[in-house]
């Protein structure tokens, strides 16, 4: 038996594919909102990850609470995120990062 | 699994250090119709004292939630000590959030004790889960406490607070993700997430990557080299007492976690880290330590002094054994010491004027002597120059990286020592040799000048006498490397 | 594995073939593709006339309802895990609960405190 059965495999690939998009997104797009959006995306596909990886261990539950609290903490983030970002659009008028370009040495 | 009494009994400090907090938001839920109030920091600070006191008083240890949650000498020991890092920052940072952020003066405390109390529930935390949902509690308040301030008519300086805090908000926020799927990985691969499991972890590429994603996205909230860029930026733009206590506690936490997983952990199986972290080490000692050299920001210098730091951190790590976290223990209490006294002086200095560029620095001992002095301490200990604390403390963590075989890199280390002595001294050069610019001495507030002050008697203190701190040190180490304690005990130390 | 791969398979062959299908009838049955009038080109061709843009900006007063919804709205994932498993966790899971929902009262309490839920 590969350590990777019971057609996990598939998952851990959707996850990584997931975990990209996310990841391409968030260096690519230069709206803010959207780099957060990415973000939860690569938080969703670590979910994934987490959920199929518990298919392995059918004794323990510790992959699904895992997946539960991240998607607390994602939240958290979001909301935190989104009141950054509109402090900074009250400012500069503008959600696009490239526009964060005042701070140099 | 049931909570029971002596679970909660294990958690004292941190249910204490709750209660605080609690105690607090209703305070400022109390008197929300009341402005400019400074009476939540005193509060904070306050409270932050008698938990510290309690620490003495009835030092619990064992575990609860089935192995999941520790309390031992090195949760003492580092509760301890976090504690006193928020006390401080909270007394140093009064004045300037009375003055900056008058109306969320209760937001700025009731974040920074949410930060507190994740990382001292961090240090105890022996499972994957908690160590990641603590340390999210740890960090997300910083997001939102580089962004408090808001100054009328200066919407300039505002622009850069928000940009700072954008910059900072972006690279955390992206690297929880990468973490994450580390910690997936590695937990897909042990089958468990306790900590005592990883030794039995099978050896796939899967774990490898998986702790290397682990290793950067702790990268990006640590500021290492390949991770940093957001360190200047936000350090330059956010107040200062805040980035006394960001630059300290929070990357002790993040470091603390690696440490967890890496040195106490995987400590059987640290052929698996070990070249990754020296590869982080080397490059985070020398590029931090050149970059600082043209900084003109006194903020920026110490930035990335900073994160020329945290290689001598890494340094303490990859010796991974009892003494080297002794070590690095130390490093840590230097460390945090030194650098939030540098930033409160900082703030001293160029709070009011909002210019911190070293010229301000000009002249500094004929302005205000006694700040020019405690200045001067502060970077001669970040320099790592007897007999301030931070001497011991590089001198420690070389002896026992040369000792684990580790002969280049501190070799490394101590040439980049005297490149990191050269742009302090220049700072030091400024305050004495200059003509300054003003002849007035600076207003310093008495809340921020004892701030000040319980950071030099500790750096001097513990400079001219480091045995106790030493000691207390390796039995919180030796604490530390146990994963599967039978018995806990807990010195009194 | 495999059997379940075709059967993904069919389920999207036969969707696309619908969909195309679909798409193609209405290009050879429909009147309205053949008449392009003014009238087909508005959003709403009974009804209404749509006022203004649809991309107006939204009070400022949303967004912080809406970020105080999202730590609230969070709550539940616990609140539904821990409502499937009640019957055997007893007495205990219900004062967990109840301390759980009372920190987030006590947030709730402080943003109310704060304004952030008043609409001036």
């Amino acid at each position: 038996m590969t350590p990777l059965s019971y057609h996990v495999q598939e998952y851990v690939l959707l996850a990584a594919l997931l975990f990209s998009i996310g990841g391409l997104g968030f260096l690519i797009r230069r709206n803010v909102l959207i780099q957060l959006m990415c973000v939860e995306i690569m938080l969703n596909a670590t979910n994934l990850l987490l959920v199929a990886f518990n298919r392995l261990y059918p004794s323990s539950m510790t992959g699904q609470v895992f997946a539960f609290f991240v998607i607390a903490v994602a939240a958290a983030e979001a909301a935190v995120g989104l009141a950054i970002i509109l402090g900074f659009y009250r400012l500069r008028n503008s959600v696009h990062s490239d526009d964060a370009d005042i701070l140099r040495h | 699994m049931t909570i029971t009494i002596e679970d909660l009994r294990v958690l004292t400090l941190p249910l204490e250090l709750s209660a605080l907090l609690f105690l607090v938001l209703i305070a400022d839920i109390a008197t929300s119709s009341v402005r400019g109030k400074t009476f939540t920091g005193w509060l904070t600070f306050w409270g932050l004292c008698v938990v510290f006191g309690l620490t003495f008083v009835s030092p619990v240890a064992g575990e609860a939630f089935g192995g999941r949650f520790r309390a031992d000498t090195w949760t003492l020991f580092m509760t301890r000590w976090f504690i006193v890092a928020g006390a401080v920052v909270t007394l140093g940072g009064i004045d300037r959030i009375r003055r900056m952020a008058s109306r969320r003066q209760g937001e700025y405390n009731l974040l920074l004790l949410f930060s507190l109390l994740g990382m001292v529930l961090l240090i105890g935390a022996l499972d994957l889960i908690l160590l990641l949902l603590c340390f999210e509690l740890s960090s997300i308040p910083l997001f939102v406490m580089a962004a408090i301030e808001k100054r009328k008519g200066q919407e300039f300086k505002l622009m850069l607070t928000a940009e700072g805090a954008i910059k900072f908000f972006l690279v955390g926020v992206v690297s929880t993700p990468i973490a994450l799927l580390g910690l997936a990985l590695i937990m897909g691969m042990v089958g468990d997430s306790s900590i005592a499991a990883l030794d039995g972890a099978t050896t796939s590429p899967l774990l490898k990557v998986g702790l290397l994603l682990l290793l950067s996205g702790m990268g990006f909230k640590l500021g290492v080299v390949p991770f940093h860029m957001w360190v200047p930026d936000t350090y330059q733009s956010a107040p200062a007492p805040f980035v006394a206590f960001l630059s300290t506690a929070p990357k002790v936490t993040a470091l603390v976690a690696l440490a967890r997983i890496l040195v106490s952990g995987l400590q059987n199986r640290s052929e698996l880290w070990t070249p990754a972290v020296t590869t982080l080490c080397v490059g985070t000692l020398v590029m931090g330590n050149f970059w600082a050299l043209g900084q003109r920001s006194t903020k920026r210098l110490l930035a990335y002094s900073g994160i020329g730091h945290i290689g001598y951190f890494m340094m303490a790590l990859l010796v991974g054994d009892n003494t080297g976290m002794a070590m690095f223990l130390f490093y840590v209490v230097a460390y945090l010491l030194t650098n939030i006294g540098t930033f409160l002086v900082v703030e001293a200095v160029c709070g009011r004027s909002e210019d911190e560029s070293i010229d301000v620095f000009a002249g500094l001992s004929r302005r205000s002597p006694w700040l020019a002095m405690s200045m001067l301490l502060f970077l001669l200990s970040l320099a790592g120059i007897p007999f301030v604390v931070g001497f011991w403390a590089k001198l420690y963590v070389f002896i026992a990286a040369w000792r684990a075989g580790y002969s280049w890199l501190v070799v490394t280390g101590a040439l980049l020592a005297i490149v990191a002595l050269y742009y302090y001294l220049q700072i030091a050069r400024v305050m004495y040799m200059n003509e300054p610019k003003v002849k007035d001495p600076i207003a310093v507030k008495p809340s921020l000048a004892a701030g000040v002050l319980i950071c030099l008697l500790g750096i001097v203190g513990y400079g001219a006498y480091p045995r106790p701190l030493l000691e207390s040190a390796r039995a919180a180490a030796d604490a530390f490397m146990q994963t599967r304690s039978a018995t806990v005990s807990v010195s009194l130390r | 594995m495999n059997q379940a791969w075709i059967s993904t398979l069919v389920f999207l062959v036969v969707s696309a073939v619908l969909a195309a299908s679909v798409m193609i009838a209405a290009r050879i049955l429909g009147v309205a593709s053949k008449r392009r009038t003014k009238l087909t080109l508005t959003t709403y061709e009974c009804g209404e006339e749509p006022e203004g843009p649809a991309w107006l900006k939204f009070h400022p007063r949303y967004y912080v309802v809406a970020l105080v919804f999202v730590l609230f709205d969070v709550e539940a994932v616990f609140l539904f895990t821990w409502a499937l498993i009640l019957p055997d966790l007893g007495m205990l899971a219900i004062v967990d609960m109840f301390l759980f929902i009372g920190i987030l009262l006590l947030g709730w309490v402080f943003a109310l405190s704060k304004g952030a839920l008043r609409w001036q």
